[in-house]
């Protein structure tokens, strides 16, 4: 018999299997100890279509004397139809050497698992019929609001707009002190007490935009590769001063980038008080 | 619960008919027998052969009648096969000299050559298949 490797099988199988146990139960009772296995399939396939036959021709003549359930005379009429003599059954059903075969478990029906359910399903009303399905879950049809009613008073919403734009102000400030150049109002290297952002501008101020740059990491290893790349030893000394660019990317042709820087930084810091007052 | 016994045929001859009620009778008295029987066929899966086909019954009576006259019947027929399983192995044991296999060592394995005369008997006619489709 070919074994089933699925540990789950069909209502069919396990009931064509009991018949199988039940036709084997008859044969060793009989006296067989073994059995071919065509003719324990012929069998059992008797066996069925016994059952099948059995049931249609008694249903046939309980329907034909104008009954709807079945009565031991329609099983009765039935039987002997088919040609199976019911003088015996007693005596066989009180031989000595029966055995009984275990009813088939009952499995359980698998549960679908209730996936995404949120709350308990509502009761229905008392005038929807119960063949109904049930309702949905409740999230399905409750509307809840999911932000609070905003405030539309004038004076709250003028508040909170002036608020906004000098939070907003402050941090992009502060930000930009801390990642882009500053400008020290003290006299003093340390940066930290008063950071202001450095003012350079540059001629033309949309050149930048206009000249697609890669992102720069490390400065001084750009400015390196720079001027490994464009050594200007034997260039014209006019050429120097003509590029400078407040990020400090195109430092030009310059032997000392970072005196360069300084110069820029000490020609503008002089005007770049009363410049970051404003801004600050 | 009432049970009827139909008279097997109304139209008879008186004789007939005391014969066939007292088959009635008998029967019905046997179906209060079944109440605590159990034939070897579960309940359940004679049920659902019966139900496929139509016939639904709320006594489970008539199922496990049902069940036994099924399993009556295969006996039958087994003992049919039996009996020429018998015939061809005592001609098999007389023919060869050996006689190592007593009677009470033989083991009967029914195949298809000894159920095939004992169906015929009965008017079914089982034919082995050519070939597998």
């Amino acid at each position: 018999m070919a074994e089933s490797t699925e540990k789950v099988e069909s209502g069919s199988d396990a009931r064509r299997r009991i018949l199988n146990i039940a036709v084997s139960t008859v044969l060793l009772e009989t006296g067989f100890d073994a059995a071919d296995k065509m003719s324990l399939e012929t069998l059992t396939e008797m066996l069925q279509c016994f059952f099948t036959e059995v049931g249609n021709s008694a249903k046939g003549y309980c329907e034909l004397s104008g009954r709807v359930e079945p009565v031991l005379g329609d099983v009765v009429m039935a039987l002997i139809n088919m040609g199976i003599s019911l003088q015996g059954l007693e005596q066989y059903a009180a031989r000595p050497n029966r055995h009984v075969i275990q009813p088939p478990l009952q499995a359980s029906a698998p549960r679908t698992p209730a996936m995404l359910s949120a709350g308990s399903k509502a009761k229905p009303a008392p005038h929807i019929p119960f063949h109904l399905p049930p309702l949905p879950d409740p999230h399905a049809y409750i509307r809840t609001p999911t932000h609070k009613q905003p405030v539309t008073e004038y004076e709250a919403i003028r508040e909170k707009a002036a608020s906004q734009k000098r939070d907003i102000e402050r941090a992009l400030t502060k930000f930009l002190a801390k990642t882009s150049e500053t400008h020290n109002l003290f006299n003093t290297e340390d940066n930290q007490v008063f950071p202001l952002i450095a003012c350079k501008p540059t001629f033309p101020a949309y050149l930048p935009c206009l000249l697609p740059t890669d992102q720069v990491f490390d400065f001084d290893e750009l400015e390196y590769h720079f001027q490994v790349a464009n050594r200007t030893e034997d260039m014209p000394p006019d050429k120097k001063g003509d590029q400078s660019d407040n990020e400090g990317e195109n430092m030009g042709d310059n032997e000392n980038p970072n005196s360069s820087q300084l110069d820029v930084q000490d020609t503008t810091m002089a005007s770049s008080p009363e410049r970051s007052k404003a801004g600050g | 619960m009432i049970i009827e016994t139909v008279p097997l045929s109304r139209m008879g001859s008186p004789s007939v008919i005391e014969d066939d009620a007292g088959a009635g009778h008998a029967l019905s008295d046997f179906l209060l027998q079944l109440e605590n029987y159990s034939p070897s066929i579960p309940d359940s899966v004679v049920a659902h052969y019966l139900n496929a086909s139509g016939f639904e019954s709320q006594d489970p009576r008539l199922i496990r009648l049902i069940a036994l006259a099924s399993q009556k019947f295969l006996s039958d027929i087994a003992n049919d096969a039996l009996q020429h399983c018998k015939m061809r192995t005592s001609s098999q044991i007389t023919q060869s000299s050996k006689n190592q296999k007593g009677p009470k060592e033989k083991k009967y394995v029914m195949s298809m050559d000894d159920l095939a005369p004992a169906l015929q008997e009965y008017g079914i006619v089982a034919r082995k298949p050519h070939y597998f489709v």
